[in-house]
């Protein structure tokens, strides 16, 4: 009917949908909006996760430098100056008693170790007799005759078990007839344990005799090493006093901090008492608390007095090391490997401790208790302080540096490892393997990767740690930095469980970039005459090698982030890495960022400043792994030419 | 001769390769490759081998029912090991030895009795059972009550008893993540597949996602704790952690779902909006369900990854000790928001923060035997589905 068509022109189009509308949306509209409002939840989390972070860490920085600033005001700073150089002194001597003491044990070691079995033996078989052994103390002469056949029974009884002579000794085995001499002598000591058989009375004897002989030998390197200890005698005596100060006034300076809240809670518990008279006396006790604040500059007096002091201390223990460095004996003349390596670390470390203690006596007359605290203080105490130190009684201090560089050492050693593992199994997986191999290996790899990290920590904890420490003491591996290993839970251990995980990240990635590769690359490569793997490693990688790059990256991201294996296996021990001892410092336990936020967020007040430490090494974390991220997205992009 | 010529030509090949040093070269390299892809798999197996021969004996056993099944159906308790008579050592839980002492009152009593001064004490009931006075001393009162045995004990926290709580706590936290990550992510993924087209807004909502994977797992903890457990005010909850491991897996869910959205050809939904059907209806009827076992593939990685993690439920979510189930606990507060064990943070708990003796192996290698069982299982079914449903659907 075009009559009606011309009297009533389509405003609106045939196709648009009638019915139901909520606030002017159709339906579809709603569920458009719905799925949209989904979608923009990945946004919107990740938006969250920056605000809460935000939130609980964006006060760090204030309190950190109040913190500093009473820190510095009460002197306790300048007392800790010297209390660095003392710690410092006390490293370079532990070194030195160390090499001192491999020295001093060596020749008698042998004959220590039969001793040390001997007791051990001793302890097993008369916990074997354990009814002989309690009867026999209560005993009198005469019940002890027969107690001894008694005890002489069970004794041999006991040491017919093969048991009894699994002794745990360094560097002993039972050699010749030395089992048949145990076993006489523990049969001639009897139950009472106050006995001596000829046998042992001789060895300890002869322990005696080389002990005395190596200590009057090394006489000289003792005398060294008592004036090295004595030298710093005057620093602590110094330290120890005017940390007794240092202390008072730390004490006065948080009352004062606290003092409002204090007054305001008593002015409180006033208004709501009833009793005239309790009420006039709260109220008489909150006027009473002194809101002055303390007089830093009477307060930090003696320090300042005590700087001509601290300079004689400090260049007399610098003159007095630096000759009793010079009498160190020959690191040569020493007859064990230990002994050698200490003196080595001992030496060097007095020569460090030497240029420390100048930098420390600049240090100590330019402090002054009122210079002041900036934001940039507190800022970079925490980015580049070198102590984490919490809960403790002197000073808790936030320094990121021994987390972030034990993370970062652990993600370098399994990079190291997973990279080549990876990459190696992604060429061989995708390009030389038959197709049935294809089917099995990947699967395989891929569920490496569906391991639960606890579960990689406890193999590390159970198996590996023991395993790796073990190998590392074999004679022919000692090649190995850092080998022989004295701890069980090393970096290096968190570091291979680390690649173990990042392997099957690494190796997906990394096998999808090869696979993308177009064929008419690998065709023509071929074409051209080349073989298979020229054509693998001068055409196939070049073109992925944006892809595996990201995949590295992102293996890198993984690693950095994670938290239970190196909260199991890294040894939790704050400190950053010896880096004196080389490639070695990978067999040193060391703590972590993620480590440190598992282990200590649970016991920390909520909203103290070390709560707020921990969120923000949370946002290191999270910044980290936003800028690796990134990278590894731009890398993607630039070089994707394919 | 031309017979000969012929004769010396058969047997040679032209194309046949020839041993040079390029191809010595090329086979050692292949044989490198191969050392290191299976270098990676022989030290998973080794893994596994070490973890299943060291946990399948405290699960399984040798006598009917084959299964140890107080180790599947009770909650963790401590373990008490005494030696009630010299040479026999017997492992006990708390309660069953407090019964055991209670019961055995006339012949035992247990080192904790002694005090410093070697005075013992006994309890009102034990004095009513045994007719004694108060205290004695141990010489004396063993001399004089010769069929009493001093045993000493020791004890080992969250060794004894079985597993069934961390099992049970795992699930549920695993469901609730499941449940909220699919919901969001599907949705998500329906929105940047079929509705989205391109622009600055779809940029950001796809950097968002690629960022969110990298984030790390402690972050999300931290995340958690701060908008869940604080800002919200669930508390240390299964619900907080619920939705903390929701977040945590939302990009692997919501890239996983695209991908098998995108699989779907084109033709279905034209076909579909062609016969007049709307876009709802269209993604209802012809696309969504073609694109669920994809999904469900996708959702079972995620619950892999998920039952996996520790560090998000540390502070969210996830408590040491709970010696109700979650259902019989209901009178405050109700079901979600109470806290759980779980079985990754059971398995941290008894490797790392006790004491470490020979009688918590049992537990250790058990739990997380069973819990290398769970993985595993979720693992090959998500391969099987994968298989199963690539084989069925096809267009």
């Amino acid at each position: 009917m075009p009559a009606s068509t011309s009297e009533k022109p389509v405003s609106v189009s045939r196709f648009q949908e009638k019915g139901f509308r909520f606030l002017g949306l159709t339906f579809q509209d709603v569920i458009r909006y719905f799925f949209g409002g989904n979608a923009s939840l990945a946004i919107v989390a990740l938006l969250l996760i920056c605000v809460f972070l935000i939130r609980e860490a964006w006060l760090f920085f204030p309190t950190h430098r109040h913190d500093l600033a009473i820190f510095r005001q009460t002197g306790v700073e300048y007392v800790d100056l010297m209390l660095q150089e003392g710690i410092a002194h006390k490293e370079a001597y532990t070194l030195l008693n160390q090499a001192y003491l491999a020295e001093l044990n060596e020749p008698s070691q042998s004959v220590a170790a039969i001793l040390l079995a001997h007791q051990q033996v001793a302890l097993e078989v008369s916990k074997a007799n354990q009814r002989t052994v309690d009867d026999w103390k209560k005993a009198d002469d005469a019940g002890k005759v027969a107690l001894r056949t008694r005890w002489v029974e069970g004794a041999e009884k006991a040491l017919d078990q093969n048991e009894t002579w699994n002794v745990e000794v360094a560097r002993f085995e039972w050699t010749g007839d030395l089992r048949q001499k145990m076993r006489q002598a523990v049969l001639e000591e009897g139950p009472g344990g106050d006995e001596k058989s000829p046998f042992i009375a001789e060895l300890e004897e002869r322990k005696a005799q080389i002990f005395a002989e190596t200590s009057e030998r090394l006489k000289p390197f003792n005398a060294i090493k008592l004036a090295f200890r004595n030298a710093g005698r005057p620093l602590d005596a110094l330290t120890d006093e005017l940390a007794k100060i240092a202390k008072e006034n730390r004490e006065l300076a948080s009352t004062f901090s606290s003092a409002p809240e204090r007054k305001e809670a008593l002015l409180e518990g006033a208004a709501m008492e009833t009793d005239p008279v309790i009420k006039a006396r709260k109220v008489a006790e909150a006027e009473a608390i002194v809101m002055v604040a303390p007089d830093y500059a009477s307060l930090t007096r003696p320090f300042y007095d005590s700087v001509p002091k601290h300079d004689a201390v400090n260049t007399a223990l610098r003159s007095d090391l630096a000759g009793i460095l010079a009498t160190f004996p020959e690191p040569g003349t020493l007859q064990t490997e230990l002994g050698r390596k200490n003196l080595r670390l001992a030496h060097k470390s007095t020569e460090q401790l030497l240029g420390k203690l100048k930098l420390a006596a600049a240090d100590v007359k330019a402090w002054r208790h009122d210079a002041k605290v900036g934001f940039g203080a507190a800022v970079t105490s925490f980015f580049f302080g070198k102590r984490w130190i919490t809960n403790s009684s002197w000073q808790d201090f936030y320094g990121v540096l021994p987390l972030f560089s034990g993370s970062l050492i652990i993600a370098l050693i399994a990079m190291v490892v997973a990279v080549p593992f990876s990459i190696a199994s992604a060429i061989y997986v995708n390009q030389l393997a038959s197709f049935k191999e294809q089917s099995f290996v990947k699967p395989t790899i891929e569920f490496i990767g569906a391991i639960p990290s606890v579960v990689l920590g406890f193999f590390g904890i159970m198996v590996l740690g023991t395993t790796l420490r073990d190998v590392s003491q074999l004679e022919w591996l000692s090649w190995v930095p850092g080998f022989p290993m004295q701890e069980r839970l090393t970096m290096l251990n968190a570091g291979l469980l680390l690649a173990f995980m990042a392997i099957p990240t690494i190796f997906t990635l990394a096998e999808d970039a090869i696979n993308n590769v177009p064929h008419a690359f690998t065709e023509s490569s071929f074409a051209l005459g080349a073989t298979k793997l020229q054509t693998v490693f001068r055409v196939i990688l070049p073109t992925a090698l944006s892809g595996i790059i990201a995949a590295i990256l992102l293996g890198f991201g993984r690693i950095i982030g994670e938290t239970m294996v190196v909260l199991l296996v890294a040894g939790n021990k704050i400190q950053i890495p010896d880096f004196n001892a080389g490639l070695g410092v990978i067999a040193q336990p060391a703590h972590t960022m993620t480590g440190i936020i598992a282990q200590e967020l649970g016991e920390v007040e909520r909203g103290s400043l070390h709560w707020r430490a921990l969120f923000m090494v949370g946002m290191v974390l999270f910044v980290i792994s936003l800028i690796i991220n990134y990278i590894a997205q731009w890398v993607v992009k630039r070089f994707h030419k394919v | 001769m031309p017979d000969g010529i012929l004769l010396n030509l058969t047997p040679m090949n032209r194309f046949k390769a020839r041993p040079s040093t390029l191809s010595s070269v090329e086979k050692l390299v292949k044989i490198i490759l191969w050392c290191a892809t299976y270098f990676v798999i022989a030290c998973a197996l080794g893994i596994f081998a070490d973890i299943f021969v060291k946990g399948a004996p405290v699960v399984f056993q040798k006598t009917p029912p084959f299964i140890n099944v107080p180790f599947l159906t009770e909650l963790p308790e401590t373990l008490v090991i005494f030696e009630p008579g010299p040479g026999e050592t017997l492992k006990l839980n708390e309660k069953a030895f407090d019964r055991f002492r209670s019961r055995n009152v006339q012949v035992a009593f247990t080192s904790e009795k002694v005090d410093a001064n070697g005075m013992v004490s006994f309890t009102v009931e034990e004095r009513k059972a045994l007719q004694i006075g108060q205290s004695f001393y141990r010489d004396e009162f063993l001399a004089s009550n010769p069929g009493f045995k001093p045993i000493s004990e020791s004890s080992a926290s969250y060794s004894g008893g079985g597993i069934l709580g961390p099992i049970v706590g795992t699930v549920l936290l695993t469901t609730i993540a499941v449940v909220v990550a699919l919901f969001i992510g599907v949705a998500a993924a329906v929105f940047l597949n079929e509705y989205s087209s391109g622009g600055p807004f779809i940029d950001t909502i796809r950097l968002a996602i690629l960022n969110l994977a990298g984030v790390p797992s402690i972050v999300f903890g931290l995340f958690g704790l701060g908008l869940f457990c604080l800002a919200l005010g669930w508390g240390t909850s299964m619900l907080s952690g619920g939705f903390t491991l929701a977040v945590m897996i939302l990009p692997v869910i919501i890239t996983a779902s695209e991908e098998s959205l995108k699989a779907i050809p084109k033709g279905f939904r034209e076909a579909s909006l062609a016969l007049g059907a709307t876009k709802w209806q269209t993604i209802r009827k012809a696309v969504l369900p073609y694109a669920m076992p994809g999904i469900l593939t996708a959702s079972v990685l995620g619950v892999t990854r998920v039952a996996g993690e520790t560090a998000p439920i540390m502070f969210t979510a996830a408590v040491a000790a709970k010696d109700k189930l979650p259902w019989e606990n209901l009178g405050d507060g109700g079901f979600f928001s109470q806290s759980v064990q779980s079985l990754p943070y059971h398995i941290f708990t008894v490797s790392a923060r006790i004491p470490q003796t020979e009688y918590t192996r049992p537990m250790q290698y058990g739990s997380v035997f069973v819990f290398m069982v769970m993985v595993m299982c979720l693992s090959g079914l998500s391969v099987w589905m994968r298989t199963h449903y690539r084989g069925k659907l096809k267009w």
